[in-house]
């Protein structure tokens, strides 16, 4: 065997394993240049989307933006394996794979992916799409309970002051002028309750809801406050006649003052019981 | 191509399969508590929901999010009341509240996010950036505790009033969820 063959042989090696190592050291001149259009799933093209590129080696990341035409643009790339993210508001991320080859100028076109939707989540289009009419049934029930609100607020000065006057009214009092003081703000009263009760009496129920809280004590007050506004003044009637006669009040007339007071007391309940909230 | 080649093959195979499945996995929200708070000078008012729905969907270590919860599953206590919120809060034309954040799927792993969310509500879109919540972890599902600082004027709502009095702008929203990962 020739003595120089062993050297040849080494050289070779040494050639072989240089050339091995040149071409990962090659392949990491960073020439190449990635781009393309975003669009979103219906073909659109979206400006201000972001792009985001990560060698799935090395890890190193850059970041870009497309234009106003949807176009984006990453240069000096180093070749390899990439994964290339896509997002934009109002859109769910979207992510796929690249390999870049040195030198070249490669096209990718991104697609948005679509965001999560209601549908996504078990909800109905019946739960989730609201309507115009919807609101504005809410918009009158609070609208009518509102001047339910504040008639009935009014409406406690005349009932304090019908309370008052009633003493002097009744009993042995023989002066027509404060019975006839007494009708007058008893009407009043009573006009005004009427009057409030018909914007609480028709306001848009709202489907589905359950009643809960104070709402129910104010409601279960109206059937005692209610009866008594309309008996009040029927036996306030009788007894004015009878007291007009000469005579003393009696029979069913003379629980008209009782009625009263049971009335005032739990028109009085329901105003507080709904009072301490907004 | 020999038993051991085929072993190893079989072995890389196995080990390939948990990998790629880290890549595509889901996030479904199966508890959640959320609270509303609104503070009057006269008295404080707790909304409470339980009917939040959530999904996260995560591709390549990021994951997207979506809570959506119905305005008028928010209780009270007082039916008149929250009628008179689903109705300032237009809940009639704009029924779901909505969260969206997007988070990369290592935040899992820790004991504090910070999240971006983008709100729906009430017809208006806000952003609030960096919402601290806390998580807790515990196999499969992961708790997470924070609140949403909203206010009133974030969505162009007319405070309610008592007694011509206006509750205050804040409306901090406590949240309580917990959610599974799916894959």
């Amino acid at each position: 065997m020739n003595s120089k063959a062993p050297k040849f042989i080494l050289g070779a090696w040494i050639i072989a394993l240089l050339s091995l190592l040149s071409f990962p050291l090659g392949a990491q001149v960073a020439d190449a240049t990635l781009a393309g259009a975003v669009t979103d799933p219906e073909s659109k093209v979206v400006p201000n989307a972001k792009i985001f590129i990560k060698n799935v080696v090395t890890l190193q990341s850059v970041e870009t933006q497309t234009d106003s035409a949807g176009l984006y643009k990453l240069s000096n790339l180093v070749p390899g394996d990439y994964e290339v993210s896509v997002s934009a508001e109002g859109f769910g991320t979207n992510t796929t794979k690249v390999v870049i080859a040195a030198g070249t100028k490669q096209t990718l076109n991104l697609t948005l992916a679509g965001v999560l939707s209601l549908g996504d989540l078990g909800f109905s289009p019946a739960q989730t799409q609201g309507s115009a009419q919807d609101q504005a049934r809410l918009n009158k029930r609070s609208h009518m309970l509102k001047i339910h609100q504040r008639l009935g607020l009014i409406d406690t000065a005349p009932l304090v002051a019908t309370v008052i006057l009633g003493a002097g009214a009744g009993g042995k009092s023989t002066s027509s002028t404060d019975r006839f003081a007494h009708l007058a703000l008893g009407s009043v009263t009573g006009d005004l309750y009427f009057l409030s009760a018909y914007y609480a009496i028709r306001a848009p129920k709202i489907q589905g809801t359950e009643t809960r809280g104070s709402i129910r004590l104010h409601k279960a007050l109206a059937w005692i406050h209610g009866p008594g506004m309309i008996l009040t003044p029927i036996l306030g009637i009788m007894a004015f006649d009878q007291k007009s006669n000469g005579e003393k009040v009696h029979g069913i007339a003379s629980a008209h003052g009782a009625v009263a007071i049971v009335t005032a007391a739990a028109y009085g309940a329901s105003i507080l019981s709904v009072s301490i909230k907004f | 191509m020999n038993k051991n080649t085929d072993l190893a093959i079989v072995f890389f195979l196995l080990l390939g399969i948990p990998i790629f499945a880290q890549t595509d996995s889901q996030w479904v929200l199966e508890q959640s508590t959320l609270t509303y708070h609104v503070t009057h000078p006269l008295h404080q008012v707790d909304g409470v929901s339980h009917a939040a729905r959530g999904k996260g969907v995560c591709h390549a270590g990021q994951c997207d999010f979506l809570i959506a919860v119905p305005v008028k599953t928010f209780d009270s206590g007082d039916s008149n009341r929250d009628l008179h919120m689903l109705q300032v809060t237009r809940g009639g034309q704009f029924p779901m509240v909505t969260v969206r954040t997007q988070l990369p799927e290592s935040a899992s792993g820790s004991a504090t996010i910070h999240a971006d969310l983008e709100i729906q509500f009430a017809g208006q879109t806000a952003k609030y950036n960096q919402v601290l919540f806390q998580q807790k972890s515990q196999g499969n599902e992961i708790r997470i505790t924070g609140t949403i600082p909203a206010t009133l004027t974030d969505f162009k709502i007319d405070p309610p009033s008592l007694l011509t009095v206006p509750v205050k702008n804040g409306m901090p929203v406590r949240v309580e969820m917990t959610w599974q990962r799916q894959k």
